[in-house]
This record gives structure tokens, sequence and C-alpha cells, in this order.
């Protein structure tokens, strides 16, 4: 179940974000800001990855960028399987798990997906783009939040390929103990804040 | 000796035109089907409250949903509010940006058609609605959504061809340029108005091109029938002086046009249209398989627009890391002409590309000026007005690259030499200009003609080493009976290119005209020798021999066109005059009436036929 932080401001009818020297620990409370996954359920993506570092990806069906980056998910996810948790997350409010789950087989995922209505993860993450990144470290830290990498200039143009790989060495960071060169680092793509 | 021999003024010679898409207009008025919406009328206090259904509704319905609604090439919807809410700051971001609507040129005096650019005061609007928290305001504001015709906008085509085959587009990697021929089952010549392009699923086809192959010269490159070929420059031979006049263009938003009165492209029996597509993979695989709906006028074309392309690959070689590199052509016009569109072309260095027209009096016109070039949005240009250049103004371009690492798009990472060439990560450099000559005085012949030649000396000006130039010229020259200097110009190609089967044919079809059939045969055996099964060579070649007096020689060569080209009078009528002169009569009427068969007026054949039944009859 939810954890709570060993110490936490704010009243419980928000969510409480932790600071730990400038990194925020992931713990979440209250029951109605919950991410779902698609049987409804609420979900504590950190609850099953003990010792493991996590990775949420947050995207938006309907935001081609995102949809443009499965494949690199994918191989991503794959390659650090064993020290890192995926999930994605679909923050928009209106998507259901019929169509969250169309979604992953036409994109051949086969992570696990929550819905997060309440941006309850968003806000954990500090994301404000799809697709955007929140990697937490083994004691599930919040080390780095942004691009995947800088695939995409901005809309409409994008590189041949990515030259620099954020969220690979983010996690290569993580597995290291070490802290990643990059913090934070800002996508392109939709803004998450639109769907408000 | 009664029989007419081999007639040598059917002799053939194929004229190679550097062509590369071309096709027929496209483009057009982009909102002619849709509602003229309000502008917003906002009140100038920038303080004042800006509203969905007020103020942004009607440029959104003017400027986004042409694609953005389904079945169209936007990624997602925007006809509601609750579609534009979702999207708001992002909105608000690529119109500041410029990069929504997709439109490159900068504005300019000669107008555009279907000019997407917004106004200054519009992005503002938007900043402002967005900056205020979007709101919906009052439901009496909202204009009428707009409605969009489905399926064939033009109506039901009177021809649909679909792609045999599909493009499977991968998932993941580089963008993909893939090429899809449509055989038109037609039987005899026709004349098309217009031609819509269905380019298979919208969102992930960039543009798509149309070539006119009237040789079917592409069918060669798919690895089976129907399959397609990739390739993002394709370059096409045409058999005969035919030079390509339309641009048939298709990008997201692009509506079909009619063709103006007068213009019409020519279809015949046989001729192949190549859609040339470029698309972007989505993460996952696509099923890409085109439609086109063709749209036939009764009335042939009476006006003869053509391209013209300005181009200089040849100062294409940009050294590794050089931002600021410029590369200019210039071209006089030999005769007036209406300029109808303009197609700029560059790849992925491509910054800055701008043309402009000098006039006679010396006043300087922008043609267009794209200061930030992003292939991906790649457009034909139809004036809203056609541009009259007159008999002296020159044309010129000036496009720059960025190979260093400055440019994001730079397919080299790190950056490397780069030079012209066909693939994405070669550069190039062109413009083709749509242009209709004018006030042309029919004495002086096909003014196109004169363009295309004034072109060819162009282009040997600038690369005296340019094989096609050599070869265009020389074709332009041969045409025009100018026998000798005709002759010169091949000689040149064929310094450039010995062994090349086109030049050759055309070598050994000038000298057979020019009666020297001895040396003509040297050559057409070169050609023969690079390309066996190359009809016309074998053809003149036959007449070469029979003009020697070599009947067994001819005749041999006769029968191995027919194996090319089984149904061919002139080669039926010149097989059985070589048999009759060897006096294998039976043979030879065998050959006269299939000739006949094929084409019931061919007066070679006939008077032949004729004169076999007197001399046997005797």
């Amino acid at each position: 179940m939810w954890r709570t932080g060993s110490a936490f401001w704010g009243s419980l009818s928000q969510v409480v974000i932790v600071l730990i020297v400038g990194m925020v620990a992931a713990e979440f409370v209250l029951a109605q800001n919950h991410a779902f996954d698609l049987d409804g359920k609420a979900v504590d993506p950190f609850d099953a990855a003990s010792g493991k570092i996590v990775v949420l990806v947050f995207l938006r069906r309907d935001c081609p960028v995102s949809s443009r980056y499965a494949p690199v998910i994918r191989r991503i996810s794959a390659q650090h399987e064993r020290d890192a948790s995926f999930w994605l997350v679909f923050p928009d409010k209106t998507e259901t798990p019929q169509t969250i789950r169309q979604y992953l087989r036409d994109y051949s995922y086969y992570l696990p997906a929550l819905r997060d209505p309440e941006h309850v993860l968003v806000r954990l993450g500090q994301v404000q783009i799809t697709p955007e990144v929140a990697v937490f470290n083994r004691k599930h830290e919040l080390v780095y939040d942004g691009r995947v990498d800088n695939w995409y200039v901005e809309l409409g143009r994008s590189r041949a390929a990515a030259t620099t790989h954020e969220l690979e060495d983010a996690i290569q960071a993580a597995a290291d103990a070490k802290t990643p060169a990059m913090k934070q680092v800002r996508g392109v793509g939709c803004y998450i804040s639109d769907l408000n | 000796m009664l029989y007419l021999g081999p007639e040598l003024k059917n002799w053939r010679s194929k004229i190679v035109w550097a062509l590369f898409l071309l096709g027929l207009g496209a483009a057009a008025t982009l909102f002619a089907n849709t509602p003229i919406f309000r502008m917003p009328t906002p009140a100038s206090d920038p303080g004042s409250q800006v509203t969905f259904n007020r103020d942004i509704a009607p440029i959104i319905f003017r400027s986004c949903s042409t694609c953005h609604h389904p079945g169209e090439a936007g990624p997602f919807p925007l006809l509601t509010y609750s579609d534009v809410r979702k999207h708001a700051r992002q909105i608000a971001d690529v119109t500041e940006a410029r990069t929504m609507p997709p439109w490159l040129p900068e504005p300019q005096e000669l107008k555009f058609a279907d000019d997407l650019h917004l106004p200054v005061s519009q992005i503002d609007l938007i900043q402002r609605w967005v900056e205020q928290g979007a709101v919906e305001g009052n439901a009496a504001d909202l204009p009428p959504q707009p409605k969009f015709a489905e399926g064939w906008r033009l109506g039901a085509p009177d021809l649909i061809l679909k792609a045999e085959k599909p493009f499977i587009l991968p998932a993941d990697g580089s963008d993909s340029y893939w090429n899809f021929i449509f055989r038109v089952p037609i039987e005899q010549t026709r004349w098309v108005k217009a031609i819509e392009i269905h380019p298979g699923d919208k969102r992930y086809v960039h543009h798509a091109n149309i070539l006119v192959d009237r040789g079917a010269m592409s069918r060669k490159r798919e690895a089976e029938p129907g399959a397609g070929f990739g390739g993002m420059e394709i370059r096409i031979e045409s058999q005969t002086f035919d030079p390509d006049s339309h641009l048939l263009f298709w990008k997201p938003g692009t509506v079909p046009y009619l063709e103006p009165d007068g213009m019409a492209l020519r279809l015949d029996k046989g001729t192949d249209l190549i859609l040339n597509t470029h698309m972007q993979p989505s993460g996952k695989p696509e099923v890409i398989q085109p439609t086109i709906g063709i749209y036939f006028t009764a009335q042939p074309a009476t006006k003869f627009p053509m391209l013209l392309q300005l181009e200089n690959d040849l100062k294409l070689d940009i050294p590794a890391g050089q931002k600021d590199f410029v590369v200019t052509d210039k071209f006089t016009l030999p005769v007036d002409v209406d300029l109808l569109a303009v197609y700029p072309h560059a790849h992925y260095l491509g910054r800055d590309l701008q043309a402009a027209a000098i006039l006679p009096d010396g006043t300087q016109e922008t043609l267009i000026h794209i200061p930030r070039w992003n292939l991906n949005w790649q457009a034909v240009y139809r004036y809203a007005q056609p541009v009259i250049l007159p008999k002296g103004t020159t044309v010129g371009l000036r496009y720059v690259y960025d190979n260093s690492d400055d440019n994001a798009l730079n397919p080299n990472h790190p950056p490397v030499r780069v030079r012209a060439g066909n693939r994405s990560s070669d550069e190039m450099c062109h413009l083709w200009l749509q242009v209709l000559p004018v006030n042309t005085d029919a004495r002086q012949g096909d003014p196109r003609m004169l363009l295309q030649e004034a072109l060819a000396r162009h282009n040997i000006e600038k690369n005296p080493s340019d094989f096609e130039a050599h070869y265009n010229l020389a074709a332009m020259l041969q045409a025009r009976s100018k026998i000798e200097e005709a002759r010169r110009e091949y000689e040149f190609a064929l310094r450039i290119r010995p062994e090349d089967a086109a030049a050759n044919n055309a070598m050994g079809s000038v000298l057979l005209a020019s009666g020297q059939p001895g040396d003509a045969i040297t050559y057409l055996m070169r050609a023969l020798k690079a390309r066996p099964d190359y009809f016309d060579a074998r053809y003149n070649l036959g007449n070469a021999l029979a003009s020697q007096d070599d009947f067994a020689g001819a005749s041999e060569q006769f029968r191995l066109a027919l194996e090319v080209q089984p149904n061919d009078a002139d080669v039926e009528a010149n097989l059985g005059s070589a048999l009759a002169e060897m006096g294998h009569f039976s043979q030879a009427k065998i050959h006269f009436e299939r000739a006949l068969q094929i084409n019931p007026n061919h007066v070679l054949a006939k008077e032949n036929l004729e004169e076999l039944e007197r001399a046997t009859s005797k």
C-alpha cells in the first residue's frame, strides 16, 4: 500500500512531496489522488520495485511525438530490464483503459501502463511535456526528469538520429549509484498542462 | 529495281531529358472549398478578454481545421473548443515559432495563391487567449464549424488507380522515400484536367509528387511488377521533345485543382504515372497504399507551359563544418513568359533559399524567400496571378547551406564533406519554375525549344562536362535540322560518356540522316552493346545496313527489333522491304500486311504491297 514519508508537509488532502537535498522522494498519499492500472486498481509504481530504478514515461495518445518514441522506449526498457522498472503513464483524464490497451497493442508495448487523471505522477516526476520521463534511483529519489534524448529539436524538426541520450545516461548513473550529469532537460512535444 | 527501300526519314532518336519531379499542377487555393470566415475583430485594448468562440475559432477554422480534422494529415482534430483547449499552449507556441500553419516563404509583394502565413495580430491574439486561461466565451459568438467534403474533393474521378502493392512503413528509423508506379489503362491519348492524389495515410506521408513516365522506364526498377521502388530523387528519360510542364504535388492540406483554361496534361497509351512519396515513421508499422483519381477533359491543351530548372549541383561541395555555404545560378530568358509557380528544393543542409528576377528595366522582384528551409514542408508555390517576365529577364537563385553541427538537421554528426546527390544525406540545389511562353512568334517554332536550347547552353557554360546539357542541346539542334552543330554536340556528349546508349544511338541517327551509314553503324553497334534491347538503335541499325544494301543484315536487325517491340508498323514495313529486296516476296508480303494490320494507313507498306502485287502478277 501507500507508503508515507518519514517526514511530510502539508495536509493529507494534498500530494506530499518530500524534498531531500534537492531531490524528491517518491512518496505519495491519499486515496483520491491515485494513478490507476488498466483494471482501475490504484497502483503505486514504487511498491513493486523495491531496490530497483523506476522510470515513468509520460505519453499522450494524441501527441505524434510521443508515439514516434515507442520503438525507442521499447528498446531502452528492454536493455535496462534488470535494473529498472518502466511504467507508461497517461495523464489525459479522458483516456479509458480500452483506448490505452488499443494504443499499447498498436505500438507493440509490453510495459505496464497507468492512468494518471489527477496528475499525481506528473507532479511527482515534475514533467511538463509528453513524451518526457522521470527517473528515480534505487532509493526512489527523483534524479532526472525531461526528454528521452535530443532527437527532436522542436515540433516538426527532428534529427536523423539523437546525439545525446539523457534517459539512458540517467539510468546508467542511477545504476552506478551516481548523480546523472543532467538533472532536467525539457522535452519537445505536447504540454501536459493543456490537459488541465 | 522497283521496290522502295527502307525509309530513312523514319530514323528515330531519343532525347534524354534530365527530368525530375514533374507532373500536373495541384496545390492551388487551399480554401477554395471552405467558406470564408469572418476574421476576429477583437478590441484593440490588449487587456480585453479574448474568447475562443469570438476570437480564436475563426482563426483555427480558417488556418488549422483544414488539416486538423479526421482523415486528414493533422495528428489530432481542431474543430471544437475542447479539441483546441487540449492543445492551447502548444498552438500558442507553434504559431509564435511559425512552425504552424506550415508555410515557409516570407511575405512578399508577389502573392502566392494558397498563402497560409498567419498575420502577427492573429498570433498575438492566440498568445493572449492562452495567457488569459483559454476561455470559451459566449456560445452565440461561435461561427459555424467548417464542413469538409469527404472522399474525392473534385467529385467522382473518371479513372481511379490504386497502387498495386502497399508499402509497409517501418515503425522506426529514418524517413522513407518510396515510388509507386500507376500503369494508366488507356487505349488512346487522353487529356487530363486534374489528378487528385490520395497518398495513403495522410498523417505519415509528408509530401508526394507525380512524375510522368512516357516510356515505362521506371518499371525496370521494380523488384516485381507493381511492387514500386525506393529512392528519394528519381530521373526519367523521355523519348521525344516532351518537356515536363506541370507540377503535380501533394502536401498535407492540398486541395486538388483544375488546370486553367487551355492547359491539360497529355497521357498516351503506355504512360506510367510515378508517385514519389516521402514518409515519416510513426512509431508503429504503417500500411501506405496510395490512390489517384484522374479527371479527363475532351479539350486538348492549347497552352503549353514548361518547367525550367535552375540548379547548381556542381558547386555543391560543402566542407564539413561550414555554416554559410552559398550557391547561386542565374539564367536569362530568351522569350517572354508568364511565371505560374515555383518549387524550391534542397535537402537537410539547406537553410536560406531565395529566388529573384531582374527585369530588363533593372527592377528586381523577389520570387520566393524561405529564410528557414525545412525539407519536411517543401511545397510547390503557385502565384495568385501569373508573374510577367519579359524576354531578357534574368531569373536567379541563391541558396545558403549550413553543414555545421549547429544545424540540428545535419544528417551527419559530426559533419562530413557533402556533395550533390540523390540520397537524403547528399545535397541538392534546385529551383523549378513553371513558365508559360507568351507573345510567341510561330515562325520561330516551339518557344519551349528555344527555352530548352538556351537552358542547355547555360548549363554547358556552368559545366562543360555536363553530359545531359550537351545531349539536350544536340537534340534541340537536330530537331531544328542543324545537323552539323548537333553532331558536334553529340561528339562532346560522347567524349564525356563514350558508352552511353542513347547518345550513341542519336549520333548514329544524325550520321544516317546526313548520308553516312557506314559511320552510323559503328555508333549504333556501340549503343546496342550497351543496351541490347534498345529498340530504336536496332531499327536505326537495320536502316543503316539497308542503306548499304546489306539486306540480310538489315532484316536480322528488324527481326530483333520486333522481338523487343512486336507491334511496330514501321519495322514490319521495313522488314518487308528488306525481304523484297532479297527476292523473298511471299515473306515480304506477310510483313507488309502485318504493318497494315497495325496501321491501316501506313503509306510505305501500302505502296510496297501494291508494288509487290504488281511485280508478282507479271
